[in-house]
């Protein structure tokens, strides 16, 4: 599916444990293996509390995995540290979801833009003004918004703000943790229209994490879906409608609402509620909401199986042997 | 006769006018969407239909009909037999919008027992029976945990039964999917469908997910800038429409198989 020649960064058996009371242990992310190639999206989905943020955290250092490795550049920049890790911090930006919390409200744009090239060297202060406008102007502002605060700007031009800090170090990878759901469906659409040219130009890889499928198929290459801390569902972007098969994902896939849908079928949306991630069934997660459970799914858990191109699943259902 | 009339109504905060000239009509059972960007008076609109515009928020002119009578004359006393009996809202998050240091139990009882004069153990009683009715697993536990103990999708379901109790004619729901995860939104999304068929309520759902939208609803109103750009009939929105607004605003929606951009 994607030239192995382009694997940028390598996700090995990545698992997070966080200790919780009475000694027991809740497993956020459960032996993760991804890979994101260069200038291609890896759009990552599932509902709150999958452990799909917990993951994309680790790529920009705001939180380390238990066990596994994630390699990048050769290395394994888990266990970066001091200098190092001050060095490797410049490939890998994030953008967060909330564009309104993740400024300080007392700087202005032009600050924002340029703290990342001064933390680096990289300009002079006096440089910042021409830098500030040159970026505002990558992301489609006009150059006189440097003068401004957060909060004299609306959702959409701070959402901009954001991907323009991200992009001044000219990172090869940008992590972005739900980018758009705080935006306007008209604005949204405009934001997508942005990063996939930036991405087009600059050559730029992408994790893209977010909840709902069928905005998430229309820009990426590759699509995870995770659940309960594990991915259940590897597969192409570009036919997942046709070719995703794990029950899990043919269920985010039914509850998605579209415009060209027929409405008069009714929606069958799956029963309950994810179970507690500190008392996980043994066998596969997804047996208690499944409707094609069956006895082997309650003592065993399934593993990604390869069964297409560029398509992994976790499902008993597609075992060895091709499609059942 | 239509069951809730918004004749030209005009909403000022203070001198300034925020929405203007607003005009929907609702018949029994009909179920009516409003879309729009944030911003564009959508939530106003039926925060002024229940009487519950922010401070020095007015209806400064145009009249709201419901059942005959208009909502605008109405002293506190009738609004207080009206609200959360004949017409009830549900907001975005219906757990937030509780006392968080009290049970659910106890914020049920206390609302059934301002419409009722009933003991508490029977209003406690009614009000398991209605968390169960609306299809809740296990309502006395639910009764008695705080509203942070549950889940974002079960507290919005609470939040629909506690709406429910009186069978009001109309509900008001102010994007009560917004903050929900997509499996859960269409688990919400059908109860409320059910909820027109079973008791023939009529709903107006504000929300700024147009699949969402398109999906429940007879009738869509498109609001901008604090006025209605477009309103019509789900098909003729979705597909017939010639207003610019409502065709980039449909056009902007990710469907599946649709626009790809790489």
């Amino acid at each position: 599916m994607f030239d192995e020649k382009d694997l940028i960064l390598e996700a090995k058996h990545v698992t997070r444990r966080f200790p919780v009371s009475n000694g027991r242990e809740l497993v956020a992310c459960n032996d993760i293996n991804l890979k994101l190639y260069k200038g291609k999206t890896l759009g990552l989905v599932g509902e709150s509390g999958c452990g799909k943020s917990t993951f994309m955290r680790f790529l920009v250092w705001l939180d380390r995995p238990t066990e596994g490795e994630i390699i990048y550049q050769g290395r394994d920049i888990t266990r970066l540290k001091g200098r190092e890790l001050h060095e490797m911090r410049q490939h890998i930006q994030m953008v967060f979801q909330d564009p309104a919390t993740s400024f300080n409200p007392k700087m202005k744009i032009r600050d924002i833009v340029c703290e990342p090239l001064l933390n680096y060297g990289r300009i002079r202060p006096s440089q910042k003004r021409d830098k500030a406008a040159e970026l505002l102007k990558m992301v489609e502002l006009p150059a006189d918004f440097i003068d401004r605060y957060p909060h004299n700007m609306s959702g959409g031009q701070r959402q901009r703000v954001a991907i323009a800090r991200a992009l001044a170090l000219e990172p090869e990878i940008i992590v972005m943790d739900e980018a758009t759901s705080a935006l306007d469906v008209s604005v949204q659409e405009t934001v997508i229209e942005l990063i996939t040219r930036l991405q087009r130009e600059k050559n730029i890889t992408i994790g893209f994490i977010c909840h709902n499928l069928g905005f998430i198929q229309s820009f990426s290459h590759q699509i995870a879906v995770m659940y309960l801390g594990n991915i259940v569902e590897v597969m192409p972007g570009d036919q997942l409608s046709q070719v995703c098969c794990h029950p899990y994902s043919r269920a985010l896939l039914s509850a998605v609402f579209d415009t060209r849908m027929d409405f008069s079928k009714k929606i069958e949306p799956i029963k309950g509620e994810p179970p507690s991630p500190l008392d996980l069934p043994t066998g596969c997660p997804f047996q208690d909401r499944c409707e094609c459970c069956e006895d082997i799914c309650r003592h065993e858990k399934p593993t990604l199986t390869e069964i297409g191109p560029g398509h992994e699943v976790a499902c008993h259902r597609f075992g060895k042997g091709g499609a059942a | 006769m239509a069951l809730l009339e918004i004749k030209n109504i005009d909403v000022s905060y203070g001198k300034h006018v925020t929405v203007s000239g607003c005009s929907i009509d609702l018949e029994q059972g009909e179920i009516c969407s409003v879309v729009g960007e944030s911003g564009s008076g959508k939530t106003t609109v039926i925060r002024a239909v229940l009487g519950l515009l922010p401070g020095g928020g007015r209806v400064s002119s145009g009249d709201i009909i419901y059942d005959g009578r208009s909502l605008l004359q109405l002293n506190k006393k009738e609004w207080r037999a009206l609200r959360g009996h004949d017409i009830s809202m549900i907001f975005q998050d219906s757990g937030a919008m509780m006392n968080q240091t009290r049970l659910i139990g106890k914020s049920f009882v206390e609302y059934i027992r301002t419409h009722e004069h009933i003991s508490k153990q029977d209003a406690w009683k009614k009000g398991a029976d209605m968390l169960s009715r609306m299809r809740l697993p296990d309502p006395d536990r639910i009764m008695r945990s705080y509203p942070f103990q549950l889940s974002g999708g079960m507290r919005q379901r609470v939040g629909i039964a506690m709406g429910m109790t009186y069978q009001p004619k109309l509900l008001l729901a102010d994007e009560p999917t917004s903050a929900l995860d997509v499996t859960t939104q269409a688990q919400i999304v059908r109860q409320m469908m059910e909820l027109r068929d079973e008791y023939g309520t009529s709903i107006i759902v504000v929300t700024h997910d147009i699949g969402v939208a398109a999906y429940m609803a007879n009738k869509v109103v498109v609001m901008k800038d604090g006025h209605i750009e477009d309103q019509g009939e789900r098909g003729y929105i979705l597909n017939d429409s010639t207003n610019a607004y409502t065709r980039k605003l449909i056009g902007a929606v990710p469907s599946l198989g649709g626009k790809r951009y790489v």
